[in-house]
C-alpha cells in the first residue's frame, strides 16, 4: 500500500473517530445546555439561542422542588454497597473459574454467560413475587428497602463482572502463585498477597463498571421501590415530570449533577479502567 | 545440602492419563542433576512434585533423608527458579528476594543482610530498588536466582530457567550457573529440553521419555554409551546416524539391505543372527575413505553446511532411507553438492541396538 493511500486511510479513520466522539458527546452537551436554560426556552427548544444569557437558577431550584439530596444519598448508599458485594463475589468466582477445574465448572461458566443474553426485564415479575412472598412469609421486607435493591444489583451485575475479572486472572501466570506457595504462602495467601495486588487495576475497573451500571439503573429501582426514602437518582429525576408540569430544565440540571460523581469516579480510575478491561488480551 | 531420592514415583491425572511411571533413582548431596527429555515427557512434573506443587499419586520422595510427600512446599527446604522468572511485579527486587524470609517471620535485619549477600553474589545490588518491569530478561533471571539463594535452600530446583533468554545471554547464564553451583555446593535439579545445557551443566543427566527414566549417568557416559535408541538419538546435535539392517551371523556386525557388512565393537552374545538391529554412529565419527577401502560405502553429497570451524555434509547412500550426516573440521576437505565419496564406519565408534532399541554393550 502506498504512503499516499495510508495517509488517506488514516485521515478517514480520524474523521470517523471524531464523528463518533461528537455523536457520543452530543446528548451530554444538550443536557448541559438545557440545564442552563429556563423552563420556556427548553420547552420551545431554544437551547442554542445564545442571545439569552446562560442562567444557573436550575441548579438551585432542583434541590428545592424535589428532595434531590435524599435521592443522591440513597444512590450513594445502594450503589456503593452493591459495588462492594458484587466486586467481592465476582472476584472470588472469576478466580475460581480461571484457576480451578472442578465438577460442573464449565456448566457454571456457560450458566453465567446465558444470564447475559436474557433481558433483565423478564426477571421483573418473578422477582417482584419472590420479594413480596419473602416479606409476607418470612417477615423480612424486600420491596421498597435498601437491601432489596442491593441484593438485586449484586445478582444482576455480578455475572458480567465475573467475565471481565476472569480474563484478568487468566492472564496472570500461574507460576507466580507457585512461587508464592514455595515462599511460604497457602493457596489463599498467594491469592491475597500476590494475585489481588496484581489484579488491582482489573478489580478497580470492574468496581467502576458495576457502580456506573447501578447508578444508572432505573427500571428495577422504580418498580421495586415506592417511597422516597429508598428511591435512587434515576427515579428522583423522573419526579420532575409531573401531571401538570414537565420541568425538563430542572431535570437536565439534576441529570448533570448526578453525572458529576460517576464522571469524577471514572476519570480518577481511568487508567485502571483502560488497563483493566484490556487485560487478558495479551499475556504479560 | 541434601540428597533427593525417588522411590517408585508415579503421577496420574486420571485412570488413563499417567505422566510419571515408576521413577526410581537418587540424587546425591551437592550434585547437579539435569532432567532432560522432549516436551511432555514428565520432567517438569517430577520437578514440581519435588517442589510440592504437584500431588504424588504413588511412591515416595525423600529430601535429606526425610519423607517429603506430605510436607508443605515452603517446609521442604527447596527453592525454585521458574522459566518465566515468576517475579512478583508489584514488589521491588529487594521485596521479591526477601519475601520468603518475611513469610517465615525472620527479623528485618537478617532479611536485609541475606538479600544484600545474595545480591552481591549475583552482582545485582544496584537493582534492589527497581521493579521487575524495569529489568532486562537477564537481570530478571538473576533476581529469580537471587530469590532462591536468599532462602539458603537444601535443594535448588530450576525449571527451564534459561529458555526465555537469547542465545548469547543463555550461554553467559549457563557459565554463571555452573560457577554458582561450585561456589554454593548445593544440590541442584535442573529441567531443560536443551541438550547443550544438559551436557555442559550436569554432573549427571536423567533422560526421560513418556514418563519413564531412560538412562541416568554422566554426560559423557550417556553420549558415548547410550542405553537405547532414544537416548542415542536425543543427545548430540546433529543427532546420531541410524542404519537399519539385520544382525550378521557369527560376528558383531550389521548387514544392510544392500548386503554390505558394517562391523561394530559390541558384545552381541544376547542377539540372534538375522534379527532386526540398528547401527548408530555419531556424525563426527564418520570418516571419508579412500576409493580402495572395500569396507566403506559409496555416497553422494546432497548438502553441505559450513559452520566456520566445522562442516556438516549430508550424504545419500543407496538403500538407506535417511541421509547420513558427517561432521568434519571446517577446512579439512572441499566438498560440494553431487560429489561422490566413500564413507567409512570405524567399528570402535559404531553402536548396535537390538530389535527393541536397547544397546548391545560396547567393547573397548
Amino acid at each position: 500500500m502506498s504512503k499516499k493511500t495510508n495517509a488517506r486511510n488514516a485521515a478517514l479513520l480520524n474523521l470517523l473517530t471524531w464523528a463518533l466522539v461528537v455523536l457520543t458527546l452530543l446528548p451530554i452537551l444538550w443536557m448541559v445546555l438545557s440545564s442552563l436554560r429556563n423552563y420556556s426556552d427548553v420547552a420551545n427548544g431554544n437551547q442554542l439561542d445564545f442571545s439569552e444569557p446562560l442562567q444557573w437558577q436550575n441548579y438551585r431550584d432542583m434541590w428545592i422542588n424535589v428532595d434531590f439530596f435524599n435521592f443522591f444519598k440513597n444512590s450513594l448508599i445502594i450503589c456503593s454497597i452493591s459495588t462492594l458485594f458484587a466486586t467481592i463475589s465476582a472476584t472470588c468466582a472469576a478466580y475460581a473459574l480461571a484457576r480451578f477445574r472442578f465438577r460442573g465448572s464449565s456448566s457454571v461458566s456457560v450458566g453465567i454467560s446465558v444470564t447475559q443474553v436474557i433481558p433483565g426485564m423478564l426477571f421483573f415479575l418473578p422477582l417482584y413475587m419472590l420479594y413480596r412472598n419473602i416479606g409476607e412469609s418470612w417477615g423480612m421486607p424486600m420491596l421498597d428497602t435498601y437491601h432489596g435493591l442491593i441484593f438485586l444489583y449484586v445478582a444482576l451485575f455480578t455475572p458480567a463482572s465475573i467475565w471481565i475479572m476472569r480474563g484478568f486472572f487468566v492472564s496472570i501466570p500461574r507460576e507466580l502463585e507457585d512461587a508464592a506457595v514455595i515462599d511460604g504462602c497457602s493457596r489463599f495467601g498467594a491469592f491475597v498477597r500476590i494475585v489481588l495486588p496484581i489484579s488491582a487495576p482489573g478489580i478497580i475497573a470492574t468496581a467502576t463498571f458495576i457502580f456506573l451500571l447501578a447508578w444508572d439503573e432505573l427500571f428495577f429501582a422504580w418498580t421495586l421501590t415506592s417511597s422516597s426514602s429508598v428511591q435512587t437518582i434515576p427515579v428522583g429525576i423522573r419526579l420532575f415530570i409531573g401531571q401538570f408540569q414537565q420541568r425538563y430544565d430542572l431535570m437536565m440540571a439534576a441529570a448533570t449533577v448526578s453525572t458529576v460523581p460517576v464522571l469524577a469516579a471514572f476519570f480518577a480510575c481511568q487508567r485502571f479502567f483502560v488497563k483493566g478491561l484490556s487485560a487478558g488480551a495479551v499475556k504479560g | 545440602m541434601a540428597s533427593v531420592s525417588f522411590k517408585n514415583i508415579s503421577k496420574k491425572y486420571s485412570e488413563d492419563v499417567s505422566v510419571i511411571k515408576g521413577v526410581d533413582f537418587t540424587i546425591e548431596d551437592g550434585e547437579f542433576v539435569v532432567f532432560v527429555g522432549p516436551s511432555g515427557c514428565g520432567k517438569s512434573t517430577l520437578l514440581r512434585m519435588v517442589a510440592g506443587l504437584e500431588d504424588i499419586t504413588g511412591g515416595e520422595i525423600h529430601i535429606g533423608g526425610e519423607l517429603a510427600n506430605d510436607v508443605h512446599a515452603s517446609q521442604r527446604g527447596i527453592a525454585m527458579v521458574f522459566q518465566s522468572y515468576a517475579l512478583y511485579p508489584h514488589m521491588s527486587v529487594r521485596q521479591n528476594m526477601g519475601f520468603a524470609l518475611k513469610m517465615a517471620g525472620r527479623p528485618k535485619a537478617e532479611i536485609e543482610e541475606r538479600v544484600g549477600k545474595a545480591a552481591d553474589i549475583l552482582q545485582i545490588s544496584h537493582l534492589l530498588d527497581r521493579k521487575p518491569k524495569a529489568l532486562s530478561g537477564g537481570q530478571r533471571q538473576r533476581v529469580a536466582i537471587g530469590r532462591a539463594i536468599v532462602r539458603q535452600p537444601k535443594v535448588f530446583l530450576f525449571d527451564e530457567p534459561l529458555s526465555n533468554l537469547d542465545a548469547s545471554l543463555r550461554q553467559n547464564m549457563r557459565v554463571e550457573l555452573s560457577k554458582l553451583h561450585r561456589e554454593l555446593g548445593t544440590t541442584m535439579i535442573y529441567v531443560t529440553h536443551d541438550q547443550v545445557e544438559a551436557m555442559t551443566l550436569a554432573d549427571r543427566i536423567v533422560v526421560f521419555n513418556g514418563g519413564v527414566v531412560q538412562q541416568v549417568g554422566s554426560p559423557l557416559e550417556l553420549y558415548d554409551r547410550p542405553a537405547n535408541l532414544f537416548v542415542a538419538g536425543f543427545l548430540g546435535a546433529p543427532k546420531m546416524n541410524f542404519l537399519q539392517g539385520k544382525l550378521a551371523s557369527g560376528s558383531a556386525a550389521i548387514t544392510l539391505p544392500g548386503d554390505e557388512h558394517l562391523p561394530a565393537a559390541a558384545d552381541v552374545a544376547r542377539g540372534t543372527a538375522g534379527r532386526d538391529v540398528t547401527l548408530g554412529i555419531r556424525p563426527e565419527h564418520l570418516r571419508l575413505a579412500e576409493e580402495s577401502d572395500a569396507a566403506a560405502l559409496q555416497a553422494r553429497v546432497t548438502l553441505v553446511e559450513h559452520l566456520g570451524d566445522q562442516m556438516l555434509a549430508y550424504l545419500k547412500v543407496a538403500g538407506i532411507a535417511e541421509d547420513l550426516c558427517m561432521k568434519l573440521p571446517g577446512h579439512a576437505v572441499k566438498l560440494s553438492y553431487g560429489d561422490q565419496v566413500r564413507v567409512a564406519f570405524p567399528p570402535q565408534q559404531c553402536l548396535l541396538f537390538d530389535h527393541a532399541g536397547d544397546a548391545f554393550p560396547r567393547i573397548q
